[in-house]
């Protein structure tokens, strides 16, 4: 096999907050946000890799910080087999040239004031480029250039000294396109680069990106949020969740038989436009997103995953345990106060039987039997007594699971899944961290 | 065949700017049945969001509803009217738009209520969810027990009011009876530990929990019609998923109408009973949703679903439709079909202004194709070649 164009090793993209000098005189600890963290993958030359996840998934995030445009926490970058981010200042700008990026919002990514013109010549300008004409002068080489490559994107040369507020949203992003496509690159990062649009006209575009790809030899990293989309477009999909990819395969492999319970919760969810998807219920992933302020330890997917695993030595059906890991999250986030169950049950705090009756009916959404409504009712009577800390240390005794102790990474199968159902094969290979740390606590 | 609850009737609504007449809303006729979901669908600028707006009458300047009618059944409100305004009343039907403006007021809520696209910018950032959402309550509780005078929350707010307000600020407005009800209407929505979110602002709340909030507001007044404009646009796909199943249980258990606003077909496709496709202001077809997805007539419909990649099948290039969204300002609306300079099918029948086609009673669409085959012969120019010409011209000037 070749080696491929672009390859990402661990990669790690932290921010921080409370960083300044002053918080550091006020002696706080910087607080960290792990937007990407520790994902690797490989881009083929001439393939488009898609990048897909739901928003704060480190998507863009990745997009730039490989590109050099953010600088890593940690990693590697390799292009065209030199590490990106220990490139010197020629090599920099050499690998400026080879690699491009369209952004987003067509609205925000062009300069009002400058003319189409201006924007689309712009790299070539700051690259030197023509370096020798024969005859004709480097501003008329650039101009016709220019106006060649707004032909290729579908525009026209009369647009050459427009402005972007002239143009609708689909053709201020075929100017991006021409922008990025100036230089001849052999790599371009795709951030989302039609979700501004509507379907029309983001069809238009899309077919004009297999069309510039078929024609220069591109390799496309393509970063999207829509499933659809990237069903048509991509080779290969890598998913996102929290920082992490959790599964990465080829489209139609991925797409047709999903390993990840994250990626198949996705596509469950993606409304289809057809009349059989009329009055379809979607068995929804219960929650929001973890904060990547906090995120959960061990596997990031466990704290919504419908497939979450119970201990060895524990007999539990899958709805039954769901339920006791929402509990779990819930007092671990605060959402649990016994003062409104209290409230509900018996004001006068007595009757501890009728709290923990009313605790399970709002808060333990199935039904207990034997062991497991023993270790409830036990960590509720902690509950009960405002003991929260005991209740939630009660619970993690009996109930912990390994996706919270271990965390999954994707292994080196042409179609890997980070999570533990897979374990045992080379679709993943598992990290330990330290077992038993409730990585969740209350912001 | 269910009764009618809305009967929007050749509705127009016009925008007066600077830059001229834009006319947002062109003619557009369509029905809610009771207890169904309608769908409109269209891409940004279609005027979907301004028909919305016009039934709940929110249109502000320098908008206006220059014609049509909204007839919406209700009894009550028939009888109330039948003496003073004959015209306006149609047995259990009243036309909403030849009532006072006070009258109009006062269903909004209890009749017509609205879930909007984006809930991180259509809450107020600095009172607490529980709040507005109990304020909501409080408002049709007040109407309820005094239908005539409290048609208007600031009417009887003196200075005396003010100066209670300025020294004794928030909560003053409602009271404990309004915020248990918030705190129901939160559970009712799904959101965990209410009592507690009840007291959070919204910047505490995801995207999510917010939107759920934002419906638990407009269940507030107990509304008849439930109008939801692009109401997971904001969210994650299984965000999404989460309010769909959500807004589908409600309109079970509540028994309303939803009338629900999206660009996206595939959200129409699980959600809606009946759709109608808007295009430059107008609905160009409507029908039950099976005819629409699967014969659909207009060349628009066609080429929007043709445009969406399907998620199940990558097979196949894209069939878009050429060309731009066009511009809605009245100089520069051509008189002939909107669609006709972007149509694959334009013939010269399509130079005129179009009428709409009944095709079987409930499917209706605004195409020649209606009630003529397409014949090459009798083509117009197509889009490219006008797109070319276009060039051309701006080449001159």
């Amino acid at each position: 096999m070749t080696e491929p164009l672009l390859a990402v090793r661990d990669l790690q993209k932290y921010y921080f907050e409370q960083d300044s000098f002053v918080d550091s005189l006020l002696g706080r600890d910087p607080t960290s946000v792990k937007a990407v963290d520790g994902i690797s993958f490989a881009v083929e030359r001439g393939e488009t890799l898609g990048l897909v996840g739901e928003s704060g998934c480190g998507k863009s995030t990745t997009g730039e910080t490989l590109l050099r445009l953010r600088e890593a926490t940690g990693g590697a970058v390799t292009f065209d087999g030199t590490n990106v981010f220990e490139m010197d200042d020629d090599e920099l700008k050499a690998f400026r040239r080879d690699a491009q990026i369209v952004f987003q919002d067509p609205f925000s990514s062009l300069d009002p004031r400058m003319t189409v013109g201006d924007i689309v010549a712009e790299p070539l300008k700051i690259h030197g480029i023509p370096e020798t004409t024969d005859g004709e002068s480097k501003r008329e080489w650039r101009r016709d250039k220019v106006a060649d490559l707004l032909e290729r994107v579908g525009l026209s040369a009369n647009h050459l000294d427009r402005y972007p507020h002239e143009f609708s949203g689909g053709q201020r992003q075929r100017v991006g396109i021409a922008r990025a496509l100036a230089l001849e690159p052999d790599f371009i990062v795709l951030d989302e680069p039609v979700s501004a649009l509507d379907v029309s006209v983001q069809a238009q575009v899309l077919n004009l990106l297999d069309d510039l790809q078929a024609e220069f030899g591109l390799t496309y990293l393509f970063i999207a949020h829509d499933l659809s989309v990237v069903r048509h477009i991509c080779d290969r999909v890598a998913v996102m969740y929290l920082g992490n990819v959790v599964e990465l395969g080829p489209t139609d492999e991925l797409f047709e038989s999903p390993k990840h319970p994250y990626t198949k919760a996705l596509l469950e969810s993606v409304p289809r436009p057809s009349t059989a998807e009329h009055g379809r219920r979607v068995e929804a992933l219960s929650g929001d997103v973890p904060s990547p302020r906090n995120p959960p330890s061990g596997c990031r997917f466990r704290t919504r995953c419908p497939q979450v695993i119970p201990p060895d030595d524990l007999d539990i059906e899958q709805a039954t345990y769901r339920a006791v890991m929402d509990l779990r999250d819930a007092l671990a986030v605060g959402d649990v106060n016994p003062d409104h169950i209290w409230d509900a049950a018996d004001p006068d705090r007595t009757d501890t039987e009728a709290f923990i009756k009313e605790a399970r009916d709002r808060h333990v959404d199935a039904e207990l039997r034997g062991e497991v409504a023993g270790v409830i009712d036990t960590a509720l009577g902690h509950l009960a007594e405002g003991e929260t800390d005991r209740a939630s240390e009660t619970l993690r005794e009996r109930f912990e699971s390994p996706c919270e102790t271990h965390r999954p990474a994707v292994g080196d199968a042409s179609h890997p899944a980070a999570c533990h159902l897979y374990e045992g094969s080379d679709e993943v290979t598992v990290i330990e961290t330290n077992a038993g740390a409730t990585a969740e606590a209350d912001d | 065949m269910a009764d009618t609850i809305l009967s929007v009737r050749d509705l127009s609504t016009r925008f007066f700017t600077e830059e001229g007449q834009g006319n947002a809303v062109e003619s557009v006729s369509f029905d809610v049945e009771d207890g169904e979901i309608f769908g409109i669908v269209g891409e940004s600028g279609s005027g979907k969001s301004v028909t919305a707006l016009s039934v709940i009458d929110l249109i502000e300047s320098p908008g206006r509803v220059t014609q049509g009618e909204i007839w919406y059944r209700n009894a009550d409100l028939a009888e109330e009217f039948r003496g003073s305004k004959p015209e306006a009343v149609d047995g259990d039907l009243v036309d909403i738009r030849r009532l006072p403006k006070g009258v109009r007021r006062s269903l909004r809520g209890p009749s017509f209520s609205m879930v909007f696209q984006d809930p991180m910018s259509s809450f107020n950032p600095s009172i607490t969810v529980g709040e507005q959402i109990a304020e909501a309550v409080e408002v049709q509780r007040r109407a309820r027990s005094n239908p005539r005078s409290t048609r208007s929350r600031t009417q009887g707010y003196g200075l005396g009011s003010l100066l209670v307000d300025s020294l004794l600020p928030s909560k003053s407005y409602v009271d404990d009876e309004s915020m248990d009800r918030a705190v129901e209407l939160l559970d009712q929505v799904g959101i965990p530990d209410p009592e507690d979110r009840a007291d959070e602002y919204p910047h505490q709340f995801s995207g999510g929990m917010l939107q759920r909030a934002m419906i638990a507001q407009a269940l507030a007044g107990e509304p008849d019609i439930l109008i939801a404009d692009e109401p997971t646009t904001a969210l994650d796909v299984t965000i999404q998923a989460q309010i769909l199943n959500l807004l589908r249980d409600l309109q079970e258990q509540e028994g309303m109408s939803i009338l629900m606003i999206t660009h996206d077909l595939g959200v129409i496709a699980r959600m809606c009973d009946r759709v109608g496709v808007m295009y430059a202001g107008e609905v160009v077809e409507r029908g039950p949703l099976a005819d629409i997805f699967e014969n659909p007539v207009h060349p628009y419909t066609q080429g929007l679903l043709g445009s969406i990649p399907d998620v199940d099948d990558p097979s196949g290039r894209l069939e878009p439709i050429s060309g731009n969204v066009p511009s809605l300002l009245d100089s520069e609306m051509p008189d002939a079909c909107y669609f006709a300079d972007r149509c694959p099918k334009a013939m010269t029948d399509c130079l005129t202004r179009i009428p709409e086609y009944e095709l079987d009673g409930r499917h209706s669409v605004r195409c020649v194709l209606a009630e003529q085959e397409y014949d090459p012969a009798d083509a117009v120019e197509s889009a490219e070649a006008a797109d070319a010409k276009d060039r051309e011209v701006s080449a001159d000037d």
